[in-house]
C-alpha cells in the first residue's frame, strides 16, 4: 500500500496560506469528483478544518498516487492560487509516518489544543464524504477505520481527553457541576454582551441552562445577544434585583472598575437570603470586588482562578502524551503487520497454487505412463509428490511469515519475481 | 441451605472492608471494572447481610411483630439500612467517592454492635404489642437516617470548603454538587424528624397504656424522670425546632447551614443512644423484676415444651 499525506497545519503554515486551502463542507465533494478526474488509479480523503487542510492519498500500485509537486499544482489549480505561494508551506509524510500522523490527528495529539474532542468527528465527517464519493474505497476504508479505532482507544486508555482547557468550558462544564446539580431550573444572569460573554453562555446552554437574563450597558448589544440564544434583556438600573434572583453570574463587561462593589452586594446578600451564587468573573479588571467572595455561599471565581485550572489541566494532558504516543506506535505497527499479512496472504496462496499446478501436470503424465500400478500404489506416488512440494515451499514461506514487515517486505517481491507471480 | 447458616459477622464485614479499600484505593489510580468490583462487594456484604440478621440476629416479624433482639441486633441493622443506601448512591452518585465517609460509619456499626452489644437482649415482652414494633422501628430507621444526613452534611462541608478555598478537583476524588448534598441533608432531616417523631410518640403510648404486671410502682413501664425519656424528648426537641425553623426561615435551609444542622442533629442522637445504652432501656436489665419474671417464664414455656415432645 502506497499512503501520503499532503497538507497545511497551524504547526508550520502562516493563518493566510490556511485561509487560501481551507474547503468548506460543499467545496469538497466537488475537489474529490474533479480529483479522481485527474488521478483514477488511487483513493483520496480531504480533511479540512480551522487549523488544518490535509490531503490523504493512497493507492495499491507503485507509482499510482501523484507526487507532491503535482498534487500541490492540482490543489493550487482548483482554489485559483499560484502554487508557489503555498509550495513552502505544505508538508508531506509517506507510508508508516503518514498513518502516524493520521492516527496523531484522530487522536488529537497534533492538535492546537491537546485532546480537544472536536478532532475525531471531523475526520468521520472527511472520512464519510470520501467513501460517498468514491464507493469502492477500500484502502480508505481500512486506514481510517484504524485511525478512529486508535482515537477511540487513546480516548480509552489515557486522560488526554478528560480535563478542560478553556476558560469557559472549565467554567461550566467543571465548577458550574460541583454547585449544581443541574443548571435548566437555574437562573443564569450574564453581565457584558461580549465574546467571552457569548462563549461562556454557549456553554451554560450545552449544559442545560435555558433561564438567562443579559444586562449590558449597551442594550442594543444586549439584544442581539439575547436574540441570538431567546434569552431575556435586563435592565442595567435593575442590576442589584437581578443579582439577587440568580443562581449563576457570568460577568465579562468591559468596564474599567468594579460594576459590584461590596456595598452593593450587601444588598444584594439580604435579598437573596444567603442562597448559594456562583459567580463566574471573567472580565479584566474585575467586575466584582474581591472582599465578595468571602461571603458565606458565594462562590466567586476569577479569571485567574479558571486560568490556573486550565493550565493545571493543560499540563495534565500533557503527560499522558507519552503514553499516547506509545499507543499510536503500537498500533502503526499491527496496522502494517496487517498489511503485511494480507499481502503476503494472496503472494502465498498465488506461490502454493502455482506449485500444485505443476505438481498435478507431472503427476497426470506420469500416471499415464506407467502401467498396472494400483490404487494404493498411485495414493503413494501422490502422497510422495506432495511432500516434495511442501518441503520445497515450506522454508520460503517460513521465512516471510517469521521476519519483520520490512525485511519479509523486500522476501515477498523478490518471491514474486522468482516465480513470476503477479500482484 | 445449610450453608446460609454458616455466613458469619466476618462474612459481610469483610465485604465491607474490600468496599472500603476499593473506595480508598480510588482516590489514587483508576481502573475501568472497579466499580463494578465495589459495588459487586457492597451487594454481596448486604445479601450476606440480611442473611445473618434474619438467621442470627433474632430480626423476626412473626405473630408477635418485628423483634431486633438486642443492641447487636439494632446497630446490625441500622449497618444494615446504611449499606443499602451505599449501594443506592453508587447509583446515584457513581463518580463520587461519598462511599468514603458513608463505608466506615457502616463498619464502625457493625464493630459497635460486636463490641457491646450481646451484653443487653432487649427484653422479648416488649415486642408483643404493635406499639412496640413501630417504636423500635421508626427509632431505627430515624437512626440510620439521621446518620445519613451526618455523612451528607460533612461531606457538604468538604467540598464547600474545597470550592471557597478554591482548591481543585482531583479527578480521582469527586464529590457530589452542592446542591445535591443539601437537599439530601434537607430531605435527611425531615425524614428523620419525622420517623423520631413516630419513635418517640409510640414509645409515650407504650408507658400510658402499659399492662399492669410488669409496671413500676409509679404504675410505667419507665417512670418520667428517666434519662431516656427526657434525652429522647431534648432530641425531638431539637429536631422538630430545626424542622419548623428549617421550613420557616429560608437561610437556614441554605448552604452550609444545613449541613451543619444535621451534623448536630446527629451528635445529639449519638448523645441520645450513649444514655439509653447506659441505662439499659429496653433491656431486662432495666427492670430486674420483669427479668426475674421473664426468665421464670420462659423456663416455664420450655418446660411445657418438652413435657408436649414427651406426651406428658
Amino acid at each position: 500500500m502506497n499512503l501520503q499525506v499532503i497538507g497545511c497545519s497551524h504547526h508550520q503554515s502562516s493563518v493566510a496560506t490556511r485561509e487560501q486551502l481551507a474547503f468548506t463542507q460543499q467545496q469538497i465533494k466537488p475537489f474529490l469528483n474533479n480529483y479522481y478526474s485527474k488521478f483514477p488509479n488511487s483513493e483520496v480523503v480531504l480533511l479540512s478544518t480551522c487549523n488544518r487542510t490535509e490531503f490523504y492519498t493512497v493507492a495499491n500500485k507503485p507509482n499510482s498516487v501523484p507526487g507532491k509537486s503535482e498534487l500541490i499544482e492540482f490543489i493550487a489549480e482548483q482554489r485559483g492560487i499560484a502554487a508557489t505561494d503555498i509550495n513552502s508551506e505544505i508538508f508531506i509524510h509517506q507510508d508508516r509516518q503518514a498513518v502516524e500522523h493520521l492516527f496523531s490527528v484522530a487522536s488529537s495529539l497534533d492538535s492546537m489544543v491537546v485532546g480537544e474532542a472536536q478532532i475525531l468527528s471531523q475526520v468521520k465527517q472527511a472520512y464519510k464524504l470520501a467513501v460517498e464519493t468514491n464507493q469502492t474505497a477500500a484502502l480508505i476504508h481500512r486506514v481510517f477505520q484504524s485511525a478512529i479505532r486508535v482515537a477511540r482507544r487513546i480516548s480509552n486508555e489515557t486522560e488526554i481527553h478528560t480535563n478542560r482547557v478553556s476558560v469557559p468550558s472549565v467554567a461550566i462544564g467543571v465548577l458550574a457541576k460541583q454547585i449544581f446539580e443541574r443548571l435548566d431550573n437555574k437562573k443564569i444572569l450574564i453581565l457584558g454582551a461580549g465574546e467571552m460573554a457569548e462563549e461562556t453562555l454557549r456553554y451554560a446552554i450545552h449544559e442545560g441552562g435555558k433561564d438567562f437574563t443579559i444586562i449590558n450597558r449597551s442594550i442594543e448589544n444586549a439584544k442581539q445577544l439575547a436574540a441570538k440564544f431567546d434569552g431575556r434583556v435586563g435592565d442595567w438600573a435593575e442590576l442589584e434585583k437581578e443579582l439577587a434572583a440568580a443562581d449563576l453570574v457570568i460577568s465579562a463587561t468591559g468596564a474599567t472598575k468594579a460594576v459590584v462593589n461590596s456595598d452593593q452586594f450587601d444588598r444584594v446578600e439580604e435579598m437573596r437570603k444567603q442562597k448559594p451564587i456562583f459567580i463566574l468573573d471573567l472580565a479584566v479588571p474585575r467586575d466584582f470586588e474581591q472582599s465578595i467572595s468571602d461571603r458565606l455561599n458565594v462562590y466567586l471565581y476569577t479569571l485567574d482562578d479558571l486560568q490556573k485550572e486550565c493550565e493545571r489541566n493543560r499540563q495534565s494532558r500533557q503527560s499522558h502524551y507519552p503514553k499516547a504516543q506509545k499507543i499510536i506506535d503500537h498500533e502503526a505497527d499491527q496496522f502494517f503487520n496487517e498489511i503485511q499479512r494480507r499481502s503476503s496472504g494472496s503472494t502465498i496462496a498465488q506461490l502454493k497454487r502455482q506449485a500444485d499446478n505443476a505438481k498435478q501436470l507431472e503427476l497426470d503424465r506420469l500416471m499415464n505412463r506407467l502401467e498396472g500400478v494400483s490404487e494404493k500404489q498411485k495414493s503413494e506416488i501422490e502422497q510422495s509428490f506432495n511432500r516434495l512440494v511442501n518441503k520445497i515451499l515450506h522454508p520460503p514461506l517460513k521465512s516471510l511469515q517469521t521476519e519483520s514487515p520490512q525485511v519479509s517486505g523486500g522476501l515477498l517481491e523478490a518471491l514474486k519475481k522468482l516465480f513470476q507471480l503477479g500482484d | 441451605m445449610n450453608w446460609l447458616q454458616n455466613i458469619s459477622i466476618t462474612c459481610f464485614a469483610a465485604s465491607y472492608a474490600v468496599v472500603f479499600f476499593l473506595e480508598i484505593s480510588r482516590v489514587f489510580f483508576d481502573v475501568s471494572f472497579r466499580k463494578y468490583v465495589r459495588v459487586g462487594f457492597a451487594a454481596a456484604g448486604l445479601f450476606a447481610h440480611t442473611v445473618f440478621l434474619i438467621l442470627q440476629g433474632k430480626l423476626v416479624l412473626g405473630s408477635t411483630g418485628l423483634w431486633l433482639g438486642s443492641w447487636f441486633g439494632w446497630c446490625l441493622a441500622t449497618a444494615w439500612i446504611l449499606a443499602l443506601a451505599y449501594i443506592w448512591i453508587s447509583a446515584r452518585q457513581p463518580k463520587s467517592v461519598i462511599g468514603l465517609f458513608l463505608v466506615p460509619l457502616i463498619l464502625g456499626l457493625i464493630g459497635l454492635g460486636v463490641g457491646f452489644g450481646h451484653e443487653n437482649q432487649f427484653s422479648p415482652m416488649r415486642a408483643k404489642s404493635i406499639w412496640n414494633m413501630v417504636h423500635g422501628s421508626a427509632l431505627l430507621l430515624g437512626t440510620a437516617i439521621v446518620a445519613l444526613g451526618f455523612v451528607f452534611g460533612v461531606v457538604y462541608v468538604v467540598q464547600s470548603r474545597r470550592l471557597k478555598h478554591k482548591s481543585p478537583q482531583s479527578r480521582h476524588f469527586r464529590l457530589p454538587s452542592l446542591e445535591w448534598l443539601q437537599k439530601s441533608s434537607e430531605y435527611s432531616l425531615i425524614i428523620s424528624t419525622f420517623l423520631l417523631a413516630i419513635g418517640l410518640v409510640s414509645g409515650i403510648a407504650i408507658n400510658w397504656t402499659n399492662p399492669a404486671d410488669d409496671t413500676l410502682s409509679s404504675g410505667r413501664i419507665i417512670a418520667w424522670s428517666n434519662p431516656v425519656i427526657w434525652s429522647s424528648g431534648i432530641l425531638f426537641s431539637w429536631l422538630l425546632i430545626v424542622s419548623v425553623f428549617n421550613f420557616c426561615y429560608q437561610p437556614s435551609r441554605q448552604g452550609r447551614k444545613v449541613a451543619y444542622l444535621v451534623i448536630a442533629s446527629f451528635l445529639f442522637l449519638v448523645l441520645e443512644l450513649a444514655i439509653v445504652w447506659w441505662v439499659g432501656h429496653a433491656t431486662s436489665d432495666s427492670n430486674p423484676d420483669v427479668a426475674q419474671r421473664i426468665e421464670i417464664q420462659s423456663v416455664s414455656e420450655e418446660l411445657h415444651s418438652v413435657a408436649g415432645r414427651l406426651k406428658i
